[in-house]
Formats: C-alpha cells, sequence, structure tokens
C-alpha cells in the first residue's frame, strides 16, 4: 500500500473520529440498542396474560374449571365479572386480554354427558398478547375436553383406565426446534440491534461522496488531480472496518453475555456481518454517488435504512408478501443478511446452504460499487459553488 | 517561448446563463496575470476552469502545454488557493500539511521552510476551521506551494484579512514570482492591481486587459460614469 493510499485511510478515520455526533452514533448506536432491546424482552416469553373469568354457572363444576384456568401457566385471573357486558368494559379498557365465559347450565350438562359450549374471547388488538393467548388457551381446552369425555365414558359404564387410554390414542407432541421456549429474545434481540446497526452504517456510508463533494475541500482535491476512485476507495476500506468493529461488542454482549445463540460461531457471523458491511457500504456510496448533495444523500439513506428490516421478511415472512414486493426485497442487501442471520444463527446450515446468502450480498455490492464508479466519473467536475 | 496559460475563446455558462463568452488571454512564465471584476462577474469561473475544476463548454485552455479537457498532468505543477475555505477543515494546520505534501510527494523539509516563512509554526496544532481567515489563507498558500507548483491559482486570497497576513503572503507571492512561477490572481479590489502585472477586466462575459495603471484609469472613467448615471457598461 502507498504512502498515498495510508494517508488517505489516515484522513478517512479522523474524519470519522473527528465528527463528534457521528463516532457516538457509531460507536454507541447500535450498542445501546442491543441492551435496550434485551431489556425489553427480558421477559422471553409471555406469561401472566391477563384474564377473567365469567361464571354463569356458579356450580361445583364451574368452580373447579376457574381452579383449575387460575393454576395455568400463561394465564393470570384477575378478575370475575358478573356478567359478559361486564367482561365485554374489561375488555375495551384494557383491563384484561382475555375472557373466558362459563355458560349457565355448565355443571349439569357435564353430568349429563352434554354438549356444552364455553366462550374464550381474545383482545386481538395486541397481536403479540392475542397469539399467545390463544396458544394458552388451547392448551387448557384440549385438556379439559378430555376430562369432560373420560367422565362421560366412565358414566356410560367403560373403566377409567379404557376411556383415558381412548383419548390417548393419538398422542399429538409439540416439539419446536431452534428455539424450544418461543423464547422472544432470542428471536428478536439481535436481529432489531443489527436494524440499528444497518441504519446508522447506511446513513453514514450515503456521505461518502456527497459529503466529500459537499465540502470546498473537494476543491483541492480536483486542483490537485487525485484519483476519485482512490479516494472513495479508502473511504470505503475505512468505512467498512468502523461498520464491523462497532458490530463486534453487539455479537460479544449478545452471544458471551446474555446467551444469545449463535450456531454457526462467532468467526462465520462475524464474516457474513463483514460481507454485509461491505454491500451496505456499497449501497450508500451507490445512493451518495447519485445524490446532488450530502442533504439528498441523507434522504436516499433514510428511504433504504428504514423501510428496509421489515422489508426484509424478518418479521413477516417473504412468503407471504406480494410477488412483486418479494422480488423487490431481494435487491436489498437488508434481506439476505436478516433472512440469512437467521439461519446462521439458530440452525446453522452449512455452506452449501448459506453460500447463497453470501454470494447474493457480494453480487449486491459489485453492482452497487460499478454504479456508482460510473456515477463519480460521470459526475467528476461536480462542485461547490461560493465564488463567481 | 510557450505560454502557462493559454485560454482561448472560452465559454462558460451557470445553468442557462453565459458567465464568460469568449474569453481568451495568455499567461507566461514569471507573470503575474490579475483577474478583476465585480462578484459574479465569472472570476472562480475562469479560475476553475483554469485548474480543470469547471468543465470547459467551449472553448481551449492550455495550461503548461496540457488540454485542460484531456489530460490532467498539469494539476501536479499547480497550486490553489481559493476564496472559500478549501483545507480539510477537520485536520489541524500540520496535519493539512502533510496530507498535501504527501500527495503532492513534496519533500518533508519543503513544509518545514513554508511554515516558517509563512508564520505559521504557532499554528500548526489548531484545527484549520479554527484558524483566523489571515492565518487560514497564509496555510492554504502554504498547502499550495508544496511541491514547488509551476502555476498558482490564487481566487482573492487576500480579500477581508489582516494587514500582517496580508503582507506575510505578498512577501511569500514575491518571493514565488521572482523564482519564475506564474500566478493567475482573481481579486475585487481595484487596489490589489498594484500586485499583478496585467489586469483582465472581466465584465458582461468579455475580457479587456491592461496594465495596472491603465487600469487604475478605466476604473475611475467608470466610477465617473456610474456616478453621474452615464450607465453602468461595466458592472
Amino acid at each position: 500500500m502507498s504512502l498515498q493510499q495510508m494517508t488517505l485511510l489516515r484522513r478517512e478515520v479522523l474524519t470519522i473520529w473527528r465528527d463528534r455526533s457521528l463516532r457516538y452514533i457509531l460507536l454507541f448506536g447500535a450498542l445501546i440498542a442491543v441492551l435496550l432491546f434485551l431489556a425489553i424482552y427480558s421477559a422471553q416469553v409471555i406469561k401472566a396474560i391477563p384474564t377473567a373469568i365469567v361464571d354463569l354457572d356458579h356450580s361445583n363444576t364451574s368452580l373447579e374449571l376457574t381452579s383449575y384456568i387460575r393454576n395455568t401457566e400463561n394465564l393470570q385471573v384477575i378478575a370475575y365479572p358478573q356478567s359478559f357486558e361486564d367482561l365485554e368494559d374489561l375488555i375495551r379498557q384494557g383491563g384484561v386480554v382475555t375472557g373466558i365465559v362459563i355458560p349457565e347450565n355448565y355443571g349439569r350438562d357435564i353430568a349429563l354427558g352434554r354438549q356444552t359450549r364455553l366462550l374464550a374471547i381474545i383482545d386481538g388488538s395486541n397481536m403479540i398478547y392475542a397469539t399467545n393467548a390463544s396458544s394458552a388457551i388451547l392448551t387448557i381446552a384440549r385438556t379439559i375436553a378430555a376430562e369432560a369425555g373420560i367422565k362421560t365414558l366412565v358414566g356410560h359404564g367403560v373403566q377409567y383406565s379404557d376411556a383415558q387410554a381412548a383419548y390417548q390414542t393419538i398422542d399429538f407432541q409439540e416439539e419446536p426446534w431452534y428455539n424450544p421456549a418461543l423464547n422472544y429474545a432470542y428471536f428478536l434481540v439481535l436481529a432489531l440491534a443489527l436494524n440499528i446497526w444497518q441504519q446508522c452504517c447506511i446513513l453514514s456510508a450515503c456521505m461518502t461522496v456527497a459529503g466529500e463533494t459537499g465540502r470546498a475541500s473537494w476543491l483541492q482535491i480536483r486542483a490537485a488531480g487525485f484519483s476519485r476512485l482512490r479516494l472513495f476507495a479508502c473511504k470505503a476500506v475505512v468505512q467498512v472496518v468502523a461498520f464491523v468493529l462497532v458490530a463486534l461488542p453487539v455479537y460479544l454482549l449478545a452471544g458471551m453475555v446474555f446467551s444469545i445463540p449463535m450456531r454457526c460461531g462467532f468467526l462465520a457471523l462475524l464474516l457474513f456481518t463483514a460481507l454485509f458491511a461491505v454491500s451496505l457500504q456499497s449501497v450508500g456510496t451507490l445512493m451518495s454517488s447519485l445524490a446532488r448533495n450530502a442533504v439528498d444523500a441523507s434522504r436516499f439513506g433514510m428511504i433504504i435504512a428504514l423501510p428496509s428490516f421489515v422489508l426484509s421478511g424478518y418479521t413477516w415472512p417473504l412468503e407471504a408478501m406480494p410477488r412483486w414486493l418479494q422480488l423487490l426485497a431481494r435487491v436489498f442487501p437488508q434481506t439476505w443478511f436478516f433472512q440469512g442471520l437467521n439461519y446462521l444463527t439458530f440452525k446453522n446450515p452449512g455452506w452449501d446452504f448459506m453460500s447463497r446468502y453470501f454470494l447474493a450480498l457480494l453480487a449486491i455490492a459489485c453492482v452497487c460499487y460499478s454504479v456508482a464508479a460510473v456515477a463519480i466519473s460521470h459526475n467528476s467536475y461536480r462542485v461547490r459553488r461560493a465564488g463567481s | 517561448m510557450e505560454p502557462v496559460i493559454s485560454v482561448v475563446n472560452l465559454v462558460q455558462h451557470r445553468g442557462k446563463k453565459p458567465v464568460l463568452g469568449g474569453v481568451s488571454f495568455e499567461v507566461a512564465a514569471g507573470e503575474r496575470f490579475g483577474v478583476f471584476g465585480a462578484g459574479g462577474a465569472g472570476k472562480t469561473t475562469l479560475l476553475h476552469s483554469v485548474a480543470g475544476i469547471e468543465q470547459i463548454r467551449s472553448g481551449t485552455v492550455i495550461v503548461l502545454g496540457c488540454d485542460v479537457r484531456r489530460s490532467e498532468a498539469f494539476k501536479k505543477d499547480t497550486g490553489l488557493v481559493t476564496e472559500e475555505r478549501s483545507l480539510f477543515l477537520d485536520l489541524n494546520a500540520a496535519e493539512n500539511l502533510d496530507f498535501f505534501s504527501i500527495l503532492k510527494n513534496a519533500p518533508g523539509e519543503s513544509a518545514g521552510r513554508l511554515c516558517q516563512r509563512l508564520e505559521l509554526g504557532a499554528y500548526l496544532g489548531i484545527r484549520a476551521d479554527e484558524l483566523d481567515g489571515g492565518v487560514f489563507q497564509r496555510l492554504s498558500l502554504a498547502c499550495a506551494l508544496l511541491g514547488g507548483p509551476r502555476l498558482l491559482i490564487l481566487d482573492d486570497p487576500i480579500r477581508d484579512i489582516d494587514l500582517e497576513s496580508r503582507q506575510i503572503l505578498i512577501n511569500e507571492l514575491n518571493r514565488y514570482s521572482s523564482a519564475g512561477g506564474a500566478c493567475i490572481w482573481s481579486f475585487s479590489d481595484i487596489g490589489c492591481r498594484r500586485l499583478v502585472d496585467r489586469v483582465g477586466w472581466l465584465a458582461n462575459g468579455a475580457m479587456n486587459i491592461y496594465l495596472p495603471d491603465q487600469a487604475i484609469q478605466e476604473w475611475e472613467r467608470w466610477r465617473q460614469q456610474v456616478e453621474t448615471g452615464g450607465g453602468v457598461g461595466r458592472s
């Protein structure tokens, strides 16, 4: 490496370091994000879902059922409204998320072996609560339906053990793999923190060209006849290294301190992240080379950085999006990174499978850098005008 | 002897507005050529065209034997001082000198000598954006002189600066010229005519060239014309 290149690299390091706001954003943005998200998802799973029971029967059987629900793991019974209308008010005002209505004659119908109908109401306005509540109620429903069925068979003279066996003919076992406890923290914390990180990275990468050409010092660079491509290549190298260094403590904190799964191992994850940093930098450089000034470059960066995580298919499956949106999403490196991150951290499916993610990031970087190089050459006379 | 700068029929626009409408002149080695004009007359555009910063719309600009549209080879032998603060503002004075030294392949000791002559020693650790206007322009000239350029392009370098810095800059430029360096120097204060050998007066996109004494006579004539309401043809 020539002395000139070393000088350009050093200058870029100083530029990043001496830009106080950029330095703080890069140094602490992702780190604060990971700590914040760890705190938010510290409960890891949703338990104690606020529940109300309306017992319209007041029989011993309904009291038994109430007691059973009270002792379940994920529902926390906090209210016993007297009527369906009271339950409705309670849910509307956010007092409870779930309501179970035990109908009149519930005990009598069970005793006579008649069909009876319990009503479970779930507040669907909060999807996270609703999904968990639905799952918890389903578990309860299965158990009480089986118990009622066994009692009915026993009432018809079937031996208890035979009745129990009849209800266990099909043993349907659930085994959530890779995240057995369905831990929200495992699924979301690292991805959300890296989303903040990628936003910081892309916004700073968007200044690669526009930040330089927008300064009066660009006149000196042009007048001295420095190679623009060499200048921007040096800036890109420094930025990519800085981006990876910023991600490093996020991984250390998430993996070593908070035990978030990283099945692929630290080095593979770091390599994947480094490649993503290159592709992010390339997208930022492209935006920057197309922008008329630094403000435009920031706007372009925001347009890409902000929706890209949602578009990446991490929180909502790509396959559930319209076809055209799936194609659009695959243009962004964030899609490949966050999909790949999920595979690497939870499953580690091996190089044969993961190579497409690595190659996609590489291809995006190659295309973006090539187009940016053309744009930089084409716009090389673009200078800030202050004089006459 | 081949001129250091040869501009023939240079036309430049700013947006759709013509700024230079066919300007021609030459600058010889060792000569100081002044470009005078009001704000907006096209001085900076002309200097940027000579420096190879501004794309040439039409006409020919030959600098140190290179057509600026086809080659950048002349740039290693030129130095630029701009009216606005065009050094690297996030670097301190010493870092700016180091940066320019390495990028211009200038020997290390030349920065030291320039620092001494331009009296920059006390300011080396100060960031460029914190320097006063006069000191900043002294540092700009030091950076421009690194590598021993054959042509200096100066865009109103002594405008609104303190007298001490102004004198230091003039002394250094005298030294540079006496060593055979050529210089194109824009200014908007007619008093600066004494510092140059010829004055190219830019007005309405055209350039008329005068000797310094002729330039002041022309200025006086024009000023009286404006004051008596006889027209503003040279604005």
